[in-house]
């Protein structure tokens, strides 16, 4: 019965030891060097002429509609700047080429469609902005 | 699968409450251990899982006490959700509680105590944290589960 009890214990402590550091994962900005570009085709939707943000999301994902109000909203303090969602579970073929494993996973293009950052998990607002300033300027043009 | 029905926005707040009534019926079930007293505890549990599992989290008897007594003492939701992940996880509920019946029918106390102790992790999870795990799973089923084309 002790046994048992002690048991159940070390398995809760356990399970919160895993959800805080799961939960210290959640949104992290991640630069990412890949090379090659996500074209519209193999996206399915236009990209942003300045930045996009691409986020995998599935049905069974709670938090994937919250994220998607998120991005859209930061998307559009930039001109620009465009949010794709793309889901998942039916496009596995992207999702394993890319390494997606869980949802939310937003990774951000720059304006070749060059993933320059991506981010796992549900971000903040924060997290996004950071993750959008690492697409690079754009140039500025002398004419 | 899930493109049949209707989307329904439930309150998360009741399916936490059924985590909640998932972990104390779980851990019951551990501290009973794999005998009768514990297969018939995770059988109960299997039983109040199947509406959630097969309509959807908005059925079941939880939600139902929830909606009856807590409700009405807590107000309105401030935001719904989907119930298409919790109904997944009762679906993961309903799959781990089976098996822990089945191992238990088959006096073959390991197995018992593994699908139990994953019912406790993640109803512990999901009542105290609000984190559903059945949610992080379904994208890595779904690549297990599914050949490259």
């Amino acid at each position: 019965m002790l046994i048992r009890l002690i048991a159940i214990a070390v398995l809760l402590a356990a399970a919160s030891l895993g959800y805080v550091w799961w939960q210290g994962r959640q949104g992290k900005v991640r630069r990412v060097e890949r090379p090659g570009a996500l074209t519209p085709v193999t996206l399915g939707a236009a990209r942003g002429p300045r930045a996009t943000f691409v986020q995998f999301s599935t049905p069974m994902c709670a938090k994937c509609p919250p994220t998607a109000v998120l991005l859209k909203g930061v998307a559009a303090e930039q001109p620009h700047v465009a949010h794709i969602e793309i889901d998942a579970a039916e496009r596995l073929d992207l999702a394993r080429e890319l390494g997606i494993m869980r949802t939310p996973t937003t990774l951000v293009l720059d304006s070749d469609g060059v993933v320059v950052a991506r981010m796992d998990g549900a971000p903040s607002i924060a997290q996004a902005r950071e993750a959008l300033a690492a697409v690079p300027p754009p140039a500025e043009y002398a004419i | 699968m899930s493109n049949e029905v209707k989307d329904v926005q439930i309150d998360p707040r009741g399916y936490r409450f059924g985590a909640s009534v998932t972990l104390v019926i779980s851990i019951i079930a551990l501290v009973l251990g794999a005998n009768t007293a514990g297969v018939i505890a995770m059988g109960v549990l299997a039983l109040l899982f199947l509406p959630g599992a097969t309509i959807g989290p908005q059925v079941t008897l939880q939600s139902w006490v929830f909606r009856k007594l807590i409700r009405p003492r807590i107000g309105p939701p401030t935001e719904t959700e989907s119930f298409r992940p919790p109904r997944f996880a009762q679906q993961m509920g309903l799959g781990f509680s089976l098996l822990a019946v089945l191992f238990g029918v088959l006096s073959i106390p390991l197995g018992f105590y593994v699908f139990t102790g994953f019912v406790v992790a993640a109803s512990f999870l999901n009542s105290v944290f609000g984190f559903c795990l059945g949610c992080e799973i379904y994208l890595l089923a779904k690549r297990a589960t599914t050949r490259a084309a």
